[in-house]
């Protein structure tokens, strides 16, 4: 079909570009609650997705460009499809913008080859992997648990040339561990989404959740704070790169549509922060091409290449991360979608950013900064206060202030780690953070 | 009268169903066949472009076995007949069924489409997008210092056909909601923005903007450029209609999804029939209710949409479930079991979640309020129903002092706090309903259409 739809637009002299996405997808879906397997599913999925460029003009004359699209499933009609995404087109009048041309697609590594082959099996075996793991800790339940297999193809062909194919896997995990002492209930929660089986670390995972979860059951609400922040691993890649429901800061203001819309008020070769940088200098690349990296690609919806982008370099702007469309709008290059975060390494030792006093933040509720502003109040899920040589575990209470602010003074670790979307030091000590808390 | 207009492959496949249901039923104790379509439209109108784009549908068969223990399911993309009933074939051998007696259901048979005056499946996308630009048209030159208004209409056409052997339903929901952003820009370069919002389980009908609506959203956004931070404490607030919706969809919503309670996770759980707020709270959860945005007819399990009464004067009463936990807890059904679409599993999920009105005048209220936070609107919430803990953002607040709202304005607020600590601070409650579309996730996934609303509310909080 993929071929009956590139000839149906080839036929279109009325259209000044197209691109057509075969995407397939395939997987397996496994769900757990304490009394055993829930629910067992197995999910096939194929779509055809048509993007089409029109020359049309403004109210003025001016050459603009429109575009539409439409989606197919297979067997539906082509023609159909074609003409209405053609129509869509006709109606807006953009400035002008193209398509990528042919490039070379780097070789990203995107998949597990274990999954690839069979994921019914693979997620069976991440499952039991979770169960044994959490089943040694006789004060620790696992409430529930749910393991997701993918295996995603996209074909990609353009007017201009372009004819490429990648092959990804997806794994997504959530578990729940549950502990209860007394009247005292305590629960964690996580969530993870990688590539291969072997970056999900599971059973490290699980025993650091065990003892979150334990720790928890002594937790009271936080008093009020303001001083040294940590944050570390799967919290800090969160802090970084965002979650699957909104992207950080830095991905909007960062955005060439951004840019476009009058939102970001970041220039090329301007400062990024508001006032003195008084931790380390700030670096930042978004990373298409990171080997396994979850929003890491050969090519995206577009066809542009992957692309390791340097954002801000020593606390500059350097780039905007643009689409052909954007990159086109404002003259710039074209560096297609966003990709994970990386961050170089830092200069001080992990152990020496966890000197006393600070508050460490394991779990936001939901780390969701204004996109704009960077302005944030969000609850702190469960985090420890490190003083006199203890820590203190606390829920509650709310990290206050501003993201570009608290950027502008931190200092990294040497060490680094890989999380899905997000390489660079995996620990960061931010130096005046403010906890609004319980009590005062 | 609007028709169902189910897309042509999935009416097709339709006749086929009793066949399908049948087949499966010869094995599974339960079998069920269900063809999801959700397919829809965005358009973007700014000061500087114009997008029209499809939002990629989502449409798939899922063949659903159960035992009373597991779930089995099978989804395939599309509504081609003839995989579809090899699927059915093939997908149940080789599973041992545990032995299961399915409740006893009564019959349900019929068609059901969302009423709408102004169908948009009967408008042009240009007749759409010339709606949206007049909107934008009437916003953008109000105030020099806007950078950029963006309209944004979202259409969200959802098909659904359930079967098994008591069941032969068919429903078109109808959702359409448009968002007017205004952007502005401070002198030192700092940007602000303020969102105005309408949505509903109908047509064009209720997209329809007064100026005073409009000059709202360009004043808030101006008034942001002079926000401060609040101090945290503890405060007396007056929380909008939006802002009640999410602490009750956050905390008696998310909260009493009886999925959680199987998974040992919600707290309410051990609250049934106890004291969890003031007597003025009441809280409900109606997939059935009329034009809101979450409603529908029946749920992806086939269950009939009807009223669910969560909390009852101040007393919990009862959950809201899917198929799974309400046979696993054995405790009654509500129409809840919602998929994101059909390659995600069926949890228990919220529809149109509220705090029930009450009799107080907001003018009253406020004059009770001698210093305290009026909360405009809310950004986001997220759910601890183990915790019981709470994390509303409010986008902006106003200052109340000598029971009168100020021009002094704060942003963003946060709400934190147990959550029977602030429903029990409640001590009026306004006489007027309001609710607000949007989606929402279990967790950070499965996103579903919902609404959560509610009536002014005094009650005490901390801010931050």
């Amino acid at each position: 079909m993929l071929n009956q739809i590139v000839d149906a637009l080839k036929q279109r002299s009325d259209l000044a570009g197209w691109t057509v996405r075969h995407v397939q997808t395939r997987g397996t879906q496994v769900y757990a609650v304490p009394q055993g397997i829930e629910s067992q599913r197995a999910v096939d999925g194929e779509r055809y997705l048509i993007d089409v460029l029109r020359n049309t003009s403004t109210a003025e004359g001016s050459p603009a460009m429109g575009s539409g699209d439409a989606s197919l499933l297979p067997g539906d009609d082509i023609n159909h499809a074609i003409d209405q995404a053609t129509l869509v087109a006709g109606l807006v009048a953009n400035p002008v913008h193209g398509l990528p041309g042919p490039a070379a697609f780097p070789d990203v590594p995107l998949c597990d080859a274990d999954l690839q082959k069979d994921a019914y099996t693979v997620m069976q075996g991440v499952m039991e992997r979770i169960r044994v793991a959490a089943v040694k800790h006789a004060d620790v339940r696992l409430t529930a648990a749910e393991c997701f297999g993918e295996i995603h193809t996209t074909h990609l062909v353009n007017s201009r040339g372009i004819d490429a194919e990648q092959e990804s896997t997806q794994i997504d995990i959530e578990f729940v561990l549950h502990s209860q002492k007394g009247d005292r209930e305590s629960e964690t929660f996580d969530a993870m989404t990688r590539r291969r089986v072997a970056d999900l670390g599971l059973e490290d995972v699980i025993e650091d959740h065990v003892r979150y979860t334990l720790d928890s059951l002594e937790a009271d609400t936080p008093a009020s704070w303001q001083g040294p922040v940590v944050l570390r691993d799967d919290a800090l890649t969160i802090f970084m790169a965002g979650d699957n429901l909104n992207g950080s800061v830095i991905q909007t203001l960062a955005s060439a549509a951004s840019k476009y819309a009058g939102i970001s008020p970041w220039e090329v070769g301007g400062p990024v922060f508001r006032g003195e940088v008084k931790g380390d200098s700030f670096t930042v690349w978004a990373n298409r091409s990171m080997p396994f990296g979850s929003a890491s690609d050969r090519f995206d919806a577009e066809g542009l290449p992957a692309q390791r982008v340097e954002l801000i370099r020593e606390n500059e702007f350097a780039a905007f991360a643009a689409s052909q469309r954007y990159a086109d709008y404002l003259q710039i290059p074209a560096s297609g979608a966003f990709g994970n975060i990386e961050l170089p390494a830092g200069k001080t030792s992990a152990a020496a950013l966890l000197a006393e006093p600070h508050v460490e933040i394991v779990q936001f509720s939901w780390f969701n900064p204004d996109p704009i502003t960077g302005d944030f109040a969000t609850e702190i899920r469960f985090g420890y206060l490190v003083q006199n040589g203890k820590r203190k575990p606390f829920r509650g209470g709310q990290l206050v202030g501003n993201y570009m602010d608290a950027l502008a003074d931190v200092r990294w670790s040497a060490e680094t780690g890989f999380f899905g979307t997000y390489l660079g030091p995996h620990t960061a000590r931010f130096n005046e953070l403010k906890i609004a808390g319980g009590s005062e | 009268m609007p028709e169902l207009k189910l897309p042509s492959a999935m009416a097709d496949l339709r006749p086929a169903l009793g066949e399908i249901v049948g087949l499966g039923s010869q094995r599974a104790p339960y079998f069920s066949a269900l063809l999801s379509s959700r397919h829809g439209l965005t358009i973007l109108v700014d000061n500087r472009e114009e997008q029209v784009t499809e939002r990629p549908p989502a449409a798939g068969t899922v063949l659903s076995a159960f035992d009373g223990a597991t779930n089995f399911e099978r989804a395939i993309g599309g509504f081609t007949r003839e995989e579809i009933q090899k699927a059915a074939r093939d997908f149940i051998n080789g599973i041992s069924f545990q032995r299961y007696m399915p409740e006893a259901q009564s019959e349900h048979r019929g068609d059901f489409v969302t009423p709408v005056q102004i169908d948009p499946m009967e408008l042009s996308v240009q007749e759409k997008l010339d709606r949206c630009r007049e909107v934008q048209r009437r916003v953008k030159g109000r105030d020099p210092r806007i950078v950029n208004v963006r309209v944004m209409y979202r259409e969200l056409n959802e098909h659904t056909v359930f079967a098994d052997p008591h069941a032969d339903l068919a429903q078109r929901v109808q959702r359409v909601g448009m968002f007017v952003i205004v952007i502005v820009a401070g002198p030192a370069g700092d940007v602000r923005y303020d969102v105005l919002v309408k949505s509903g389980s109908a047509g064009w009908e209720v997209l329809s903007w007064s100026d005073e609506e409009i000059q709202s959203v360009v004043d808030g956004a101006l008034a942001l450029l002079s926000a401060e931070r609040i101090e945290p404490g503890e405060y007396r607030i007056i929380t909008a209609p939006g802002v009640s919706g999410t602490i009750c969809h956050e905390s008696f919503g998310h909260g009493v999804e009886t999925d959680m309670f199987l998974k040992e996770r919600a707290r309410a759980a051990h609250f049934i029939d106890k004291v969890v707020g003031s007597p003025l709270v009441n809280i409900a959860d109606d997939p059935s209710q009329p034009g809101s945005y979450g409603s529908y007819f029946f749920d992806d399990e086939g269950y009939m949409a009807a009223p669910t009464q969560i909390v009852e004067n101040g007393v919990f009463r009862r959950g809201i479930t899917d198929r799974y936990s309400a046979a696993a807890l054995e405790i009654p059904r509500s129409a809840n079991g919602r998929r994101q679409d059909y390659s995600r599993k069926a949890y228990a999920r919220m529809s149109n979640t509220y705090f029930a009105p009450g009799t107080s005048r907001l003018e009253d209220m406020i004059a009770q309020v001698d210093q305290g936070i009026f909360l405009d609107k809310w950004s986001s919430g997220m759910e601890d129903p183990q915790g019981w803990g709470i994390q509303v953002t409010c986008h902006y607040g106003h200052e109340i002092k000598g029971g009168k709202i100020t021009d002094r304005v704060f942003a963003p607020i946060g709400i934190s706090g147990y959550v029977p600590d602030v429903l029990q601070s409640i001590t009026a409650v306004s006489n007027k309903l309001h609710m607000d579309g949007g989606t929402c996730g279990k967790g950070h996934k499965e996103q579903v259409p919902v609404a959560s609303g509610g009536p002014y509310l005094l009650l005490t909080a901390r801010l931050g």
